[in-house]
Parts: structure tokens; C-alpha cells; sequence
């Protein structure tokens, strides 16, 4: 029997293998893995915004506003070192320095600190000195705002004029092969005595930018209607950038929130890359069992084995080539984190955590079949009821909805870290029992509610083969068309 | 021991009996013709030699073992509704039959490129089977057959599709299973087959059997039938049952069709005519063809019906 069944499973496996949509669908996941990187550096690049600061009310406000979006960015390139330091283990080049510190808000005094000590320029110098080179160059992130020189006459130019003296450089001839600015601020000389001030933006201004110019002259303002009120330039400075110390508490590092999404992505991962890859692979046998109805195969296949055999051979394939596709995805993955050392390795060595036990690994194989089976008997039932793709569609339609639609609600519900009694519910029943397993082992699933469900899933699949495999038996050599839900019910109630 | 037996065998679907009461026995080395209209119970009996149903009532017996896929290595079947796996290549597929019949792979491989080289296929061994001929898919089913030099090759309506040449080569296939020693059962409603290969015939209408023995115990069940050329009706003759005119010739002298009474011996009925001074130029027995045989065994059952 046993003979019988792999005979059948690996010609399965080797039809399957053998067709353009297995290796597509097998290197689409590689090949995104590659591409990501590669497109996120474009789309980076085209993030930098431009702006012209137009200052007509002495240059102090202009020279504020470029103050703060300067202070901003080294905010950026030291939350970008943090993260360096942290995935290289290189804290050593600089302990007491806050951009060493991964996970902190930093406040503006840092960064002032961090800029008179030389910035960007000084902090890679000081982790080279001790990385002896095992580490890939820092790269600062794009920087999200750049600066442009105003012309001077259109910061002498007369309210009248500004708009015209503006629109070569908001909207560029196109033989120019110059690019819009994206903003223009414009400071009038009446700046403190009046609230206005203009912004030209190609395009919805983003709420950042807004927010921050914002802040900037508001304080200005203040400054002004202090001086103006009699209050001394220094006090008045001081008063205007009064803010409240805001003292931030965040989890220590891997946990809180942070830590939930985490440990998640690779349970997560799981349960989405066994839906998908059972879907797929469920697909290919729910063909091949079209094909062996349609090509009148079966009677030659029944004389030389039994419909059992046929039905666990056509299962093993089928869990076969999923299997293959999922080491295949994985070898891939870590492949590309641990040759990378890029933000896939980041994430990935605290996100291994959780699925890394023996227990953990166990419950992964164990539901990865469980799932594959119980799902992939589905199909081939479909399969061996119907005559062609078309009439599997009838039957394949409603299935997928009704194992996919929960499954993304419960993928909702494991980042939100809710249990609740959708994610109890999922965990239950057996048709989703796997996915939502698989996606637990991250936030964490009790032992005895894994244990619990797996037993059920076990009896639910038993129960399934038991059943559907009546129908499977009855319809193999049966012909005239779909048969009917009373029909199947029939079949199901009455031994082959 | 005898390849197959069958005995008391019943097969119902509800309501409706597909198989009654059916016993035949094959021996090793015979070609035994299953015979049957559409709905006769032909591939209903395969399908229950070959396990794939289950009689309720008698017993099958498969090289003197209950019907059971471990009676496969010893079994050969090409069904009436013909089809392959299109993306295999014609020698995977007999390779996969044959090990699915207990052979060895290495031995499949061999014996399924001999069947291809015999057939004419050498050079397709590897090609694909949706990209072969109709004719050409059928031989390399043909061979998934026989790939395992079977016992008992059990054949349903194996020439029907077939093109001339192929028919040809079946009938050659056959004979030389059976000269090997294999015992061939195969389904026909086409009698010239029969009539040619058979060494035994079974006629089944309804399910039930009419006929079981040789093509001379089937002739013989039909009455004799001569063509007589005398110069007068011998209707009139002890023995004959029906006579009729079949032409006329010259001075008086015509052509009669005589049909014998059941039992009937035509050396009886020419004694009887020289003794009575009946003039005859012509006295020929016609030898009855085996669709006429059919006809008038199974004929009668299905107006029975």
C-alpha cells in the first residue's frame, strides 16, 4: 500500500513540478525579496522634497525655519545610527553617546550635542575605529527636505511681482530640464506686525512640513509680540521656545507593542505562506484530478490500485510540493537576511525568537501538514466531482471565501494583540485551526489551548477523510455532471 | 488452475440488476470473447474481476485468489474509455503502470521500450503524450497493458476507435498473449472479431448468460440452413422447416434458402432425397456467421425483455 501511495505522490509531484505556473509562483517570493530592496532605494530617493525659503523680513525667520528642518534630519540620521550600532553589536564606539541609544526620543538638546561633535562625520569615524570592518558602510537615510538658494531679486521683489517671478521655478518649461521647487515659503517684511505668510506647494503640502513651520513661526511670532510689548529680546526669546520637557518612557527594547509585531512577523508569515501555498498546490491537484476524470484514466489507474491509495498518494503529493515550496521560500529568506545584514536580518533574528524552540518548530510542522491536509482533501473532492474547471469553480469559489475571509481578520486581530473571542473562535475551529495557531505563536498561545486544538484538528481531519473520502471513492467512477448537495450528502452518510 | 471463475456472480445498482447469476470459467492460453449488446453487463463483470466493484452475491476467483489489487502483477486491462496522462512522456507512462503493477523500474523501463520498438515507437519514447497521434496514444496504452506480461489480460472493447492497422495489430497482440499462455477475456459487440479470435464466446444480454462453448456449439445452436438448387419446392421434405425461393434458373430449376428444423442433419435430409428420387444439382450448407449466431441466441433474449 505504502509502495502504491508514494507511486502515486511523486508522479503527482513530478506533474505538478513540471508546469511554468510551479516555478513562477516558486520564484516570485525570492525574486520579490530581491526587488524590495532595490525598489525602496528608488522610491527613497525620490522622497527628498524641495524648498525656497523667501525671507523679506530680515532673515531670522527663514534662517529658523532651515534651523529646524536641519535639526529634524540629524534627528533622523541619529535614530539611523542607533539602529546601525544595535545590528552590528558596535555600541562600543560610543557608550555614552545618544545616538548609540536605540529606541530613545531625541531631544533637541542632543541633537545640538550630536551636531557639535561633529555629527554624522564624526559618529561613522568612531565606529569604524572599532569595527576592524565587519560591518557594511552606514548609509544615512534620505534626507526628507533640501534647501535651496533664493534668488535675491525675488526676495527684493514687491508684493506684486513675487508671483510672477515665482513660476519658472514652481512649474519649469519643460525644455529647461530643471525640476519644480516643491515649496516656496514667503516671509513678508511685515512679518510680526501681521500673521501672514504665504506657502506655494506643488501639490497637497505634506502635514510634517506644515506642522513644522508651524511651530517655527509661531515662536517667532511670540518673540516679536514679546519685544513689541517691552519684554527683553533674551527673555523674550526664551519665552517664545518655552515647551514642556516631555520625559518619554518607551518598553525596553523587543517589547510592548514593538515587541507583539515583532514576534509576530514570522508566525504571521507562516500562516499567510501556508494559505497561500495550499491554495496554490490545492489548485494543481484539483486539476490533476480533473485531468484523470476527464482523460478517462481512472479505470486504468483503480486495476492497479485501490481508490484509497489513489486518494493519501494524491494528498502526500500535494503536501509534498507545498512543503517544497515553503523550504524553498524559507532557504530563501534567511539566505537574503544573513547575506544582507540589511533590515530583513534586523528584523528577522528577534523575530526568530519565538518560532525557534523545539516546540515551536514541532507545532509549525505539525499544523503545516495538518492545515494541508485538511484543506487539500477539500479540493481533491472538488476535484473528483467534477468534470471540469469550470464545474470545480462552482464548489471552489465559496470554499476559498470561507477559509480566506477569516483568516485575514484574524491577522488584524494578532497585530492588534487581541485575544477576544474571534481569535478564540478561529483557534477552535478546525477550518482554521493552522492559520490561527501559526499566527498565535508569536503573541503567545497556552500549551493546553495548542494541544486542545491540534487534537481537535486531528479528529476533524479523520472525521473529513472518513467522509469526503466516500464521496471521493463514489465519484471516481461515477459520470452525468456535478452531483448535488443532497447528493454529496448522500454519499457521505453511505459507505463506497 | 484456471485464470478466472466465476460463479453465481450478482451485481445490482438499486433497483436495477447489471449482472445475474453469471458462472464461466477461463482457462490459461484461451481467448474467450465476452459478447454483449450496450448495457449488457460487460464492463460491470470486468469492473468486478478487477475489484474495482464488489458483487453481492457469488464469488470471482483471479488466478485462485479472490479479485484484490495484489492480483495485478498478474493482470493486463485496457478499458473501453481510453485516456493517458498528457504531460507524462510515453515511456514515464508505462514505466508508472508497470510499477504500479509490482514491477521493478528498471524492468518497466526495458520491457516498455521493447513494447515501443515493436510498436513501431522507438523514436517517441520520450515525447510527451498530448503531442502523439490518437493512434499512437492508443498503442502506448496498449502497452501499459501488457508491460508486465500478464496472465490474464482482460480487454473491454479493445478494437473499438481503432484504425485498421491498429485492429490488426491487436489481433496480433492477442493471439500471441494467449500462444504465451495468458488467458484473454475481451468485451465485443462487433462479431468478425469474435468470430476470429475466440476460442470460447460468452453471449450476455440483460446481464444474464445465454450462451457459453465454442463457435461450432454456437453454430450449432442455430438451425441448419442450406441453399438447394432442385426443380421443385422441397418444403415438402421430412425435416425441413421453412423453404423459400431465392432465384430462378434455367429450364425450370430454382434456388431455395432451407432451413432444418431444430436438430435437423442436412446428411440426413440428402439421403432422404436420393432415396426419394429428388432431383438436386445444388446441396450447400451454409455455415452460419457469428452475428447470425447472436442474433438469433441474443435477439430472442432482448425481445424477451
Amino acid at each position: 500500500m505504502i509502495k502504491h501511495i508514494l507511486l502515486v505522490a511523486a508522479r503527482e509531484y513530478r506533474q505538478i513540478a513540471s508546469t511554468r505556473s510551479f516555478w513562477l509562483t516558486l520564484l516570485i517570493i525570492p525574486l520579490a525579496l530581491a526587488a524590495g530592496p532595490v525598489l525602496s532605494r528608488f522610491a527613497d530617493k525620490a522622497h527628498t522634497e524641495t524648498i525656497m525659503l523667501v525671507d523679506q523680513s530680515g532673515g531670522g525667520v527663514g534662517s529658523a525655519i532651515a534651523h529646524r528642518i536641519e535639526l529634524d534630519r540629524q534627528r533622523q540620521v541619529m535614530d539611523a545610527l542607533s539602529h546601525y550600532v544595535d545590528r552590528h553589536d558596535l555600541r562600543r564606539a560610543a557608550p555614552d553617546a545618544a545616538w548609540t541609544r536605540k529606541g530613545r526620543w531625541y531631544s533637541d538638546a542632543d541633537v545640538a550635542a550630536f551636531i557639535a561633535s561633529g555629527g554624522q562625520k564624526a559618529a561613522v569615524a568612531r565606529i569604524a575605529a572599532v569595527s576592524q570592518g565587519d560591518a557594511d558602510a552606514f548609509e544615512a537615510p534620505n534626507q526628507d527636505y533640501r534647501i535651496v538658494e533664493t534668488p535675491a531679486a525675488i526676495t527684493a521683489a514687491p508684493p506684486g511681482a513675487i508671483d510672477g517671478l515665482l513660476a519658472p521655478w514652481l512649474r519649469p518649461a519643460d525644455k529647461s530640464g530643471h525640476k519644480p521647487i516643491d515649496y516656496v515659503v514667503l516671509i513678508p517684511h511685515d512679518f510680526g506686525t501681521s500673521p501672514v505668510v504665504r506657502l506655494w506647494a506643488n501639490g497637497v503640502p505634506r502635514a510634517s512640513f506644515v506642522s513644522t513651520l508651524q511651530g517655527v513661526l509661531t515662536s517667532q511670532l511670540r518673540t516679536r509680540y514679546l519685544l513689541a510689548n517691552g519684554v527683553a529680546g533674551p527673555t523674550a526669546a526664551a519665552a517664545a521656545s518655552l515647551a514642556p520637557a516631555i520625559g518619554v518612557t518607551t518598553p525596553p527594547e523587543g517589547s510592548g507593542r514593538e515587541r507583539v509585531v515583532i514576534r509576530s512577523i514570522l508566525p504571521l508569515i507562516s500562516a499567510y505562506i501556508l494559505l497561500m501555498s495550499l491554495i496554490l498546490s490545492g489548485s494543481w491537484m484539483l486539476q490533476g484530478a480533473i485531468e484523470e476524470r476527464n482523460n478517462k484514466l481512472i479505470e486504468t489507474v483503480l486495476a492497479c490500485i485501490t481508490p484509497n491509495e489513489l486518494m493519501y498518494g494524491k494528498l502526500v503529493g500535494t503536501v509534498a510540493v507545498g512543503l517544497s515550496m515553503i523550504a524553498t521560500w524559507v532557504i530563501c529568506g534567511l539566505f537574503a537576511a544573513f547575506a544582507t545584514h540589511g533590515a530583513i536580518a534586523d528584523l528577522i533574528r528577534p523575530a526568530l525568537e519565538p518560532v525557534s524552540t523545539p516546540g515551536s518548530i514541532a507545532a509549525i510542522l505539525f499544523f503545516f501538514v495538518a492545515g494541508y491536509l485538511m484543506v487539500s482533501m477539500i479540493f481533491l473532492v472538488i476535484g473528483a466531482t467534477s468534470d471540469s474547471m469550470r464545474e470545480a469553480q462552482g464548489f471552489l469559489t465559496p470554499v476559498l471565501l470561507v477559509i480566506m475571509l477569516p483568516v485575514t481578520l484574524l491577522v488584524q486581530a494578532v497585530l492588534r494583540d487581541s485575544g477576544g473571542p474571534i481569535v478564540e473562535f478561529l483557534t477552535w475551529f478546525p477550518l482554521y485551526t493552522p492559520f490561527a495557531v501559526l499566527a498565535r505563536l508569536g503573541t503567545g498561545i497556552p500549551t493546553w489551548e495548542m494541544l486542545g486544538s491540534a487534537a481537535t484538528l486531528l479528529i476533524f481531519i479523520l472525521i473529513e477523510v472518513v467522509a469526503l473520502g466516500r464521496i471521493f471513492r463514489a465519484s471516481l467512477l461515477s459520470g452525468g455532471g456535478r452531483p448535488s448537495l443532497a447528493e454529496l450528502a448522500r454519499l457521505v452518510r453511505r459507505p463506497g | 488452475m484456471e485464470a478466472l471463475r466465476l460463479t453465481g456472480v450478482v451485481k445490482r445498482f438499486g433497483d436495477f440488476t447489471a449482472v445475474d447469476d453469471l458462472s464461466f470459467a477461463v482457462a490459461p492460453g484461451e481467448v474467450f470473447g465476452f459478447l454483449g449488446g450496450n448495457g449488457a453487463g460487460k464492463t460491470t463483470s470486468l469492473r468486478m474481476v478487477l475489484d474495482i466493484l464488489r458483487p453481492d452475491a457469488g464469488t470471482i476467483m483471479v488466478m485462485g485468489r479472490p479479485p484484490g489489487r495484489s492480483a495485478s502483477p498478474d493482470l493486463g486491462f485496457l478499458p473501453e474509455e481510453r485516456g493517458l496522462y498528457r504531460s507524462m512522456t510515453a515511456i514515464d507512462t508505462i514505466v508508472y503502470f508497470g510499477r504500479l503493477k509490482g514491477m521493478a523500474a528498471a524492468s518497466a523501463r526495458r520491457e516498455g521500450m521493447a513494447l515501443l520498438e515493436r510498436f513501431g515507437l522507438a523514436g517517441f519514447a520520450r515525447t510527451s503524450v498530448e503531442k502523439l497521434s490518437k493512434g499512437m496514444a492508443q498503442k502506448v496504452q496498449l502497452a501499459t497493458a501488457i508491460v508486465n506480461t500478464p496472465k490474464l489480460l482482460l480487454l473491454d472493447e479493445p478494437f473499438s476507435g481503432l484504425d485498421p492497422v491498429n485492429q490488426a495489430l491487436l489481433e496480433e497482440v492477442i493471439l500471441n498473449a494467449a500462444r504465451n499462455g495468458a488467458a484473454v477475456v475481451f468485451s465485443t459487440h462487433v462479431m468478425q472479431h469474435a468470430e476470429r479470435l475466440c476460442d470460447r464466446l460468452l453471449f450476455l444480454a440483460h446481464g444474464r448468460k445465454q450462451f457459453e462453448g465454442t463457435q461450432d456449439e454456437a453454430r450449432a445452436a442455430l438451425p441448419v440452413q442450406l441453399t438447394l438448387t432442385a426443380n421443385r419446392s422441397p418444403a415438402a421434405l421430412a425435416g425441413v422447416a421453412e423453404a423459400h425461393e431465392a432465384g430462378t434458373g434455367e429450364d425450370g430449376w430454382h434456388d431455395w434458402d432451407v432451413r432444418l428444423e431444430p436438430g435437423g442433419d442436412p446428411g440426413r435430409l440428402l439421403e432422404l432425397c436420393t432415396a426419394n428420387g429428388f432431383p438436386l444439382r445444388r446441396f450447400e450448407q451454409r455455415r452460419a456467421s457469428m452475428h447470425d449466431v447472436f442474433l438469433h441466441i441474443v435477439g430472442g433474449a432482448e425481445a424477451r425483455s
